[in-house]
């Protein structure tokens, strides 16, 4: 490892953060457009062609406003809090294996920040960490509205990962590996002769937990209830303002776009193109940076599928009542999950075992 | 460790935006401070008099879910592990097949016992 490693390394981290801070301006618009389009308004159209340049207009607007500190919040906690969200939001970006590699100046350059042999664990146990930002947050601003915020936060979340790290363990049993790079290999070239062999096909409950505890720890509708607008005025951001207003936003933007490129890499053969295997790919491009190219393309399209699933289900679906949600997260999914676990153990060993 | 160098570099950059973002809102923006806007907002209440401390005790439900969900995620790391090497292990026997489902028996009990107790109804 010499300096040139070391220069790969910190480009290959800047671009992959920039590429995914970047998706927050975007996810503010198509969020907005997706909104309007559901709701049959045309939605944000002065601001540049079609309103591209709103979320522009929004940064501009959050910088250039007062940024007030209320008077009996804890000036520390309240400071740090959204900070502490996207702290944990932009760790977790490290795990998602984006494509193989390239070439550059020789090196082989990993098309991941990092190539963690704990990877999904690492997304787990640093990705629940958000939930001391919101908990800060609610509490330091001493408001009643904050405080009913965070509580519920806190406790949706906690209770909503038991079933996501069922789901997690239920794919790392099938891969094998914790390594996300790695599950990523597993779901290479056809299932069949007609299927991608991708693993939604191995473990179909399996995703359906999974994509469903991931509404809950992103706080997403329908499971928005620490935000709930018009119970609890914002939820745990009501004291906010300013660009310490805009981070939590930031941050939940970041969540999603590494919650889908979890998915996307568990269930949906990562960045492999359905059909056909990399080698033969290779073949035809004759490039391997091509190829790269292509890898992240496609990567980026079955990201991009997620997000606007997304978008779309929070403006389809409303919003669960809070009972409702410890229900469905306590007695439906975490033994669906459980079942799910066994079930897949006992198949295993029927196909696999002797 | 070496693979954790671009997580620390990670961490680094997130740090540095945190603290650009933290400065750049705190030297743009005007500053106009009054008594109502600085007091907690609470549906247009502003008198000192009329608010309660939000400093208030935890509702009991709260923490009996801290509690319930800490014993199952502790069950649930149990859980991480074996299914790491269990594909592997078929190759040689199914003792760990085995030796799951006993476990997976006793975490149901104890779920059953969690919901017939309803520790978990908040409403």
């Amino acid at each position: 490892m010499d300096w040139l490693d070391l220069t790969i390394i910190f480009v290959r981290t800047a671009v992959i953060y920039v590429a995914f801070i970047q998706v927050v301006p975007i996810m503010i618009w198509v969020e907005r457009k997706g909104a309007a389009l559901i709701q049959d308004r045309p939605g944000p159209n002065r601001v540049g062609p079609f309103g591209l340049l709103q979320p522009v207009a929004d940064a501009l607007k959050f910088l250039f406003k007062e940024d007030p500190i209320p008077k009996e919040v804890n000036k520390f906690l309240y400071a740090i809090a959204p900070f502490l969200i996207l702290l944990p939001a932009s760790l977790v970006v490290c795990a998602i294996p984006i494509g193989d590699y390239a070439v550059f100046f020789g090196r082989d350059v990993l098309l991941q920040v990092a190539d963690l042999d704990v990877g999904l664990l690492f997304v787990l146990s640093i990705g629940s960490l958000g939930v001391y930002g919101i908990l800060f947050g609610g509490w330091a601003s001493s408001n009643k509205f904050s405080l009913l915020g965070a509580m519920r936060s806190s406790a949706q979340v906690i209770s909503y990962e038991i079933p996501l790290a069922l789901a997690a363990a239920n794919a790392v049993m099938f891969y094998g590996t914790f390594n996300l790079r790695q599950m990523v290999f597993a779901q290479e070239g056809t299932l069949f002769g007609f299927l991608p062999n991708w693993g939604i096909w191995y473990q179909p409950l399996g995703f359906l937990i999974f994509f469903i505890a991931l509404f809950a720890e992103t706080n997403r509708l329908p499971f928005d209830l620490p935000e709930s607008e018009a119970e609890l005025v914002g939820g745990y951001h009501t004291e906010y303002g300013s660009m310490k207003f805009a981070v939590f936003f930031m941050a939940e933007y970041i969540n999603l776009a590494t919650a889908s490129g979890l998915m996307t890499t568990l269930y949906f053969g990562g960045w492999h193109l359905p059909w056909i295997t990399d080698a033969r790919l290779l073949e035809l491009l004759g490039s391997r940076n091509l190829l790269a190219l292509l890898q992240v393309a496609t990567f980026t399209v079955k990201l991009s599928f997620f997000m606007i699933v997304f978008v779309w289900v929070r403006w389809t679906i409303p919003r669960f009542r809070f009972d409702q949600l410890m229900r469905v997260g306590w007695k439906n999914l975490l033994p669906l999950g459980l079942l799910n676990i066994i079930v897949t153990a006992i198949v295993l060993y029927l196909v696999e075992g002797r | 460790m070496e693979a954790f160098i671009p997580v620390v570099i990670m961490f680094v950059l997130a740090l540095l935006l945190s603290g650009a973002i933290y400065f750049i809102t705190s030297v743009l923006g005007p500053r106009v401070r009054g008594r109502i806007k600085l007091s907690p907002y609470e549906c247009g209440v502003y008198e000192p008099a009329a608010q309660t401390s939000t400093k208030l005790p935890f509702q009991f439900r709260f923490y009996l879910i801290a509690v319930i969900f800490l014993l199952f995620d502790v069950e649930g790391a149990f859980f991480l592990p074996w299914a790491l090497i269990y594909r592997e292990s078929l190759a040689v026997d199914g003792t760990l097949l085995v030796g799951m489902l006993v476990f997976s028996f006793f975490v149901v009990l104890g779920l059953v016992y969690v919901f017939r107790n309803k520790y978990l109804n908040v409403d």
